[in-house]
C-alpha cells in the first residue's frame, strides 16, 4: 500500500472542511455590513471569534489526544491531519475575525502568538514531510543503538588491534577510542558536527605517522586506519540521525510554548473585551 | 543442500547449550531478517548478512548481496566452509566442523560478543542524544511564556480594574489597562481615552446610553422619544451606530447604508411619515421640499407639484432692483445693485442677515413725507407713530411756520399763527388747527395708501370708530427655505448668485427661486464615486441628531420662524 501522508488523509477530507470554513467566513465577511466597519463586535465578529476559540482549544486538545493511546475518538492520524488542516483555516478565520484592525495590544498579541504558532506548525509539517525519509535513507536498515553497538564494537577491535603498534599511533587511536562522544550538546546534536571529534583527528593524523612504518607494523597500521574508517562513517551516520531528531523535535519547542502562550492571550482578550464591553 | 546448523548459547550457570537445526534448502540465507534460515538476531548484523551455497561443499557468500554494512572483520566475498574453518560476522562466529553423514555441511553459530559485554566506554559518552535528554525545557518554557501574558495582559490590570487583592497602586505603569485598548477613540473622546471607565462604567456590561449623555446632554432625537415612531429607535444604544475604537475621524459610517436601510421604504416604518423613500442622491432623491410661513407656523412645499409664490406681503420686484442700466437714487443719479447690496452675509458665512428696511431700503426709499419743505421722515415699522408726527409736523407748521414753507405745505397764503402780529382769535386759532388737521389726515392717507408706505406693503384701510386708519400686512419675508438642510454657502462661493437663484426677471416679490435638485446635480453625485462629481452621502447634507426632525409635525425651523414674525419691516 502505498505511504498517505496526513496531508492526503482520507482523501483530502480535512482539506475540504478547512477550504469550506474558510470560504464560508470569507464571504460571509465579503455579504456582512457592519455599522461602522468590520471588527470582532460585530455579530459576524463574535460569530467569527468564537469560531476561531473553539478551534483554538480542539487544536491545543491535540495535545492530549495524541498522548491517549488508548482514546477510540478517531486515529491521531487523522487528528493530525485536521490539525494541520484547521490551524490553517484558523489564519482566515481569526484575520477576519480582527477585521484587519491591528495595534500595540493584548488582542493583536494573541493574533501574533496565533499566526506564530501556525507558521511554526506549518514548518513542522514541512519537517514531518521531508526529514522522515532523509533519516530512513541515512539510518539504511540499522538503527541508531545498532550504529552505536558497532561503534562500540569497532572500538574494542581498535584497541585490540593497535596494542602492538607504536606509541605515537597509539596515543592518537586512544584519543579516539576515549575521546570520541555523541550528542551531549545542543549544539553538537542540532548540526550533527562535532569539530574537536577525536576520530577525525585520528584519521587526519594517521597517514603521516604511517609512511614511516613497514612490515606488520605497517599491515596493523592499515588495518587499524581502516577500521577507524568505518568509525568515523558510522560516527557521520548517526550523528546525521541526531541532527534529524533534532530537526523532527526542535520546532516543537516554539509550536508549544507559543501554543500555551496563546492560550493565556486568548483568555485574557476574550475576559478583557467583554470587561470593558 | 542439507546443513545442520548448531547455535550455541550459554546459559546463566554458564553450560553450554546447543540447538540443532537442520535445514535443506538450495541455499542457506544468513542475517537479522526473520526470514533468515540462519538467523542472526543482533542489531549489528544485516538484514540480510550472507547466503551459504552448495558448491561441491558449502560455501558463505556476502559480496553478492551488495551489502555495503558488511560487519565482517574482512570484507569477504566468499568463504569455503571446510570443516575447521571459522569466521566472524559481527558478534556471531561461524565455525564449520565436521559433517555429518547426510549432509552438506554442518556449522556451529556462536555469539562470542552479545551487546551488553560491548565496551560501555564509547556508550557512556553517546547518552545525551536528543533534545528531550539534553534537559532543553518545552513544558516549562510554555509555563513561563503563559504566566508572563497572564500576569502581565490580565492579571495585573484586572487587578486595579476590578479592584483584586492584588490590586497595584495606581501609577504603576505594568497595571495599565492600556493594553486592553482595542485602537484609537476618535479625536474629541482623547480626553478620556487613558480612562475607560468614563465610558466602561460597568464590568462585563455594555456602554450605557448615559455614559454618553454625560456630555452629550443636548444631542437632538431623530424622531422626538413621545412620538409612535420612536419606538422604532426603543431598545436601542447609541452605540450600535457609533462604534469608537475604530479610528480617529468618526464613530459612525459615511455612507447611506444605515440611513436608507428605513428611507428606502420610510412608511413602513413610521406610518405618517411625510418623507418620500429615498436611496441615492443621485439617482432616487426626492425633489426638494421648502419651508415657507404660514399662518402661524410653517408649511413645507414639494417643489414640482404646482407653483409655489410666497405671500411675503412685500411688493419687491428684483427685475427692477436689478437692471443693468441701474436704478434711480433720490440723490445721485443711478445706481446699479447686486445681489449683495441686500444680502449680506450672516457672522457664520453660510448664510445670509436678513434684509432690514434701515440698512438696505432706506438709502434709496427715503420716507420723507412733506419733500417740498423738510427732509424729516416718518418713523419705519410704526404706523401710529408715523401718524401722530405727521399731525404735529403740521400743528407746528400751522403754528410756527414760515410764510415760503407754510405756502407750500398748506397750498393757501399766509405763515404760523403765532408768527402773525397780535393776540389770535379763536376763530384764527380754530382755523389753523383745521388746517393742519386736515393736511395731516391728507398726507397720511396718502403716504399708507400712495406713496411711501404702498410702495413696498400692502396696505388695508380701516375706517373705525376712531376714524381712519390703516393696517400695514406683516412682513413674512422667508429668510430659510430649507431650515434642515446643512447648506453652506461659504462652500459653494466660487459660483454665482444667479447659477442657483435666477431672479433677473422676477418682477413679483411671490416669485420664489430656490434651486432645484437637478440644479444641485450638476455638481453632486450619489454615494458612489462617479467622473467630474462630488461623492454625496445623506449626511453631507441631512443630520440624524436634529433637535427636531423635519419627520416631526410640530417642527418649527428656527430660522424661518426668524424671519416671519415681527411688525411689518421693523428689520
Amino acid at each position: 500500500m502505498r505511504h498517505q501522508s496526513i496531508l492526503e488523509y482520507a482523501h483530502f477530507r480535512w482539506l475540504k472542511a478547512a477550504l469550506g470554513l474558510s470560504i464560508l467566513a470569507g464571504a460571509a465577511y465579503l455579504w456582512h455590513d457592519p455599522p461602522m466597519k468590520p471588527y470582532g463586535g460585530t455579530w459576524l465578529g463574535y460569530a467569527l471569534g468564537t469560531a476561531g476559540a473553539l478551534i483554538i482549544l480542539w487544536l491545543l486538545w491535540f495535545g492530549v489526544r495524541k498522548r491517549s493511546y488508548l482514546s477510540r475518538a478517531g486515529t491521531v492520524q487523522g487528528w493530525l491531519s485536521a490539525h494541520v488542516y484547521l490551524g490553517t483555516a484558523l489564519l482566515v478565520v481569526a484575520t477576519l475575525h480582527t477585521g484587519f484592525e491591528l495595534g500595540w495590544n493584548l488582542h493583536t498579541l494573541a493574533y501574533v502568538l496565533m499566526v506564530a504558532t501556525v507558521a511554526s506548525g506549518f514548518y513542522g509539517v514541512y519537517i514531518y514531510l521531508s526529514v522522515p525519509g532523509l533519516m530512513t535513507a541515512n539510518r539504511g536498515e540499522e538503527t541508531l543503538d545498532a550504529m552505536l553497538l558497532k561503534i562500540a564494537d569497532l572500538d574494542r577491535e581498535i584497541r585490540e588491534q593497535a596494542l602492538s603498534l607504536p606509541d605515537r599511533i597509539l596515543v592518537v587511536v586512544n584519543a579516539s577510542l576515549d575521546g570520541t562522544r555523541l550528542g551531549g550538546s545542543l549544539a553538537r546534536v542540532v548540526t550533527g558536527r562535532d569539530r574537536g571529534c577525536p576520530t577525525a583527528a585520528a584519521l587526519r593524523a594517521l597517514p603521516e605517522i604511517g609512511k614511516t612504518l613497514s612490515g606488520e607494523a605497517a599491515n596493523l597500521h592499515h588495518e587499524v586506519y581502516t577500521l577507524l574508517l568505518r568509525k568515523s562513517e558510522l560516527l557521520a551516520r548517526a550523528r546525521r540521525d541526531l541532527r534529524f531528531k533534532a530537526r523532527l523535535d526542535l520546532w516543537l519547542y516554539a509550536h508549544v510554548p507559543l501554543s500555551i502562550a496563546l492560550l493565556a492571550a486568548l483568555a485574557a482578550h476574550v475576559v478583557s473585551v467583554f470587561l470593558y464591553w | 543442500m542439507k546443513l545442520l546448523v548448531i547455535s550455541q548459547s550459554r546459559n546463566r550457570a554458564g553450560r553450554t547449550i546447543q540447538v540443532r537445526k537442520e535445514i535443506a534448502t538450495d541455499w542457506v540465507r544468513v542475517g537479522r531478517n526473520a526470514a533468515s534460515e540462519i538467523l542472526l538476531a543482533d542489531p549489528r548484523i544485516a538484514l540480510s548478512q550472507g547466503l551459504i551455497v552448495d558448491r561441491n561443499g558449502p560455501v558463505y557468500t556476502e559480496g553478492e548481496m551488495g551489502t555495503t554494512t558488511s560487519t565482517t572483520r574482512k570484507a569477504v566475498r566468499s568463504v569455503r566452509l571446510s570443516p575447521g574453518t571459522s569466521i566472524e560476522l559481527g558478534p556471531y562466529r561461524l565455525t564449520a566442523i565436521d559433517t555429518p553423514p547426510g549432509f552438506t555441511g554442518a556449522i556451529t553459530v556462536e555469539l562470542v560478543r552479545p551487546p551488553e559485554n560491548v565496551a560501555p566506554e564509547f556508550l557512556s559518552r553517546a547518552k545525551r542524544l536528543t533534545l528531550a535528554s539534553l534537559g532543553i525545557p518545552k513544558r516549562a518554557t510554555a509555563l513561563a511564556l503563559f504566566a508572563l501574558v497572564a500576569v502581565f495582559f490580565f492579571l495585573l490590570p484586572a487587578g486595579r480594574v476590578l479592584d483584586l487583592p492584588w490590586r497595584a497602586p495606581e501609577g504603576v505603569a505594568m497595571a495599565s489597562d492600556r493594553f486592553w485598548n482595542p485602537g484609537p477613540v476618535m479625536l474629541a473622546h482623547q480626553p478620556v481615552e487613558q480612562k475607560c471607565e468614563a465610558c466602561h462604567e460597568v464590568a462585563f456590561r455594555q456602554v450605557r446610553d448615559a455614559a454618553c449623555l454625560e456630555c452629550h446632554q443636548r444631542i437632538g432625537h431623530h424622531v422626538a422619544q413621545d412620538l409612535s415612531p420612536a419606538t422604532l429607535f426603543a431598545g436601542m444604544r447609541c452605540a450600535q451606530c457609533h462604534r469608537d475604537h475604530k479610528g480617529v475621524k468618526s464613530t459612525h459610517r459615511d455612507d447611506d447604508g444605515l440611513c436608507v436601510d428605513c428611507h428606502r421604504d420610510v412608511r413602513s416604518r413610521a406610518n405618517g411619515a411625510q418623507s418620500q423613500n429615498v436611496t441615492d442622491f443621485a439617482k432616487d432623491h426626492p425633489a426638494f421640499r421648502l419651508t415657507l410661513p404660514a399662518g402661524k407656523g410653517v408649511r413645507r412645499v414639494r417643489q414640482g407639484s404646482g407653483p409655489i409664490a410666497e405671500a411675503s406681503n412685500l411688493v419687491f420686484p428684483h427685475a427692477v432692483h436689478l437692471d443693468p442700466a441701474g436704478v434711480r437714487h433720490p440723490e445721485k443719479d443711478k445706481v446699479k445693485l447686486g445681489c449683495e447690496a441686500c444680502h449680506q452675509p450672516d457672522a457664520s458665512k453660510r448664510g445670509f442677515e436678513p434684509v432690514s428696511m434701515a440698512r438696505h431700503c432706506q438709502d434709496c426709499h427715503r420716507l420723507e413725507f412733506e419733500p417740498a419743505v423738510s427732509s424729516r421722515q416718518v418713523p419705519h415699522g410704526r404706523p401710529a407713530e408715523a401718524m401722530t408726527v405727521v399731525r404735529e409736523f403740521y400743528a407746528n407748521l400751522a403754528l410756527n411756520g414760515v410764510r415760503d414753507s407754510f405756502e407750500k405745505a398748506f397750498g393757501v397764503p399766509g405763515e404760523g399763527l403765532l408768527r402773525r402780529p397780535g393776540e389770535p382769535t379763536a376763530a384764527q386759532r380754530q382755523g389753523a388747527l383745521g388746517l393742519a388737521a386736515k393736511k395731516a389726515a391728507h398726507v397720511s392717507e396718502e403716504i399708507f395708501e400712495i406713496r411711501l408706505c404702498r410702495t413696498c406693503h400692502e396696505v388695508q384701510r380701516v375706517e373705525g370708530d376712531k376714524g381712519l386708519d390703516w393696517n400695514v400686512a406683516e412682513v413674512r419675508a422667508n429668510n430659510a427655505w430649507m431650515p434642515s438642510a446643512r447648506f453652506d454657502h461659504k462652500s459653494h462661493a466660487q459660483a454665482k448668485c444667479a447659477d442657483c437663484h435666477d431672479v433677473a426677471k422676477s418682477k413679483r416679490s411671490a416669485d420664489v427661486a430656490m434651486p432645484r435638485i437637478e440644479g444641485c446635480r450638476e455638481c453632486h453625485g450619489g454615494s458612489l464615486p462617479v467622473e467630474k462629481k462630488l461623492t454625496s452621502s445623506c449626511l453631507l447634507c441631512h443630520g440624524f441628531h436634529e433637535q427636531r426632525h423635519p419627520w416631526d409635525p410640530r417642527f418649527r425651523p428656527r430660522a424661518a420662524a426668524r424671519a416671519a414674525t415681527g411688525n411689518a419691516g421693523a428689520n
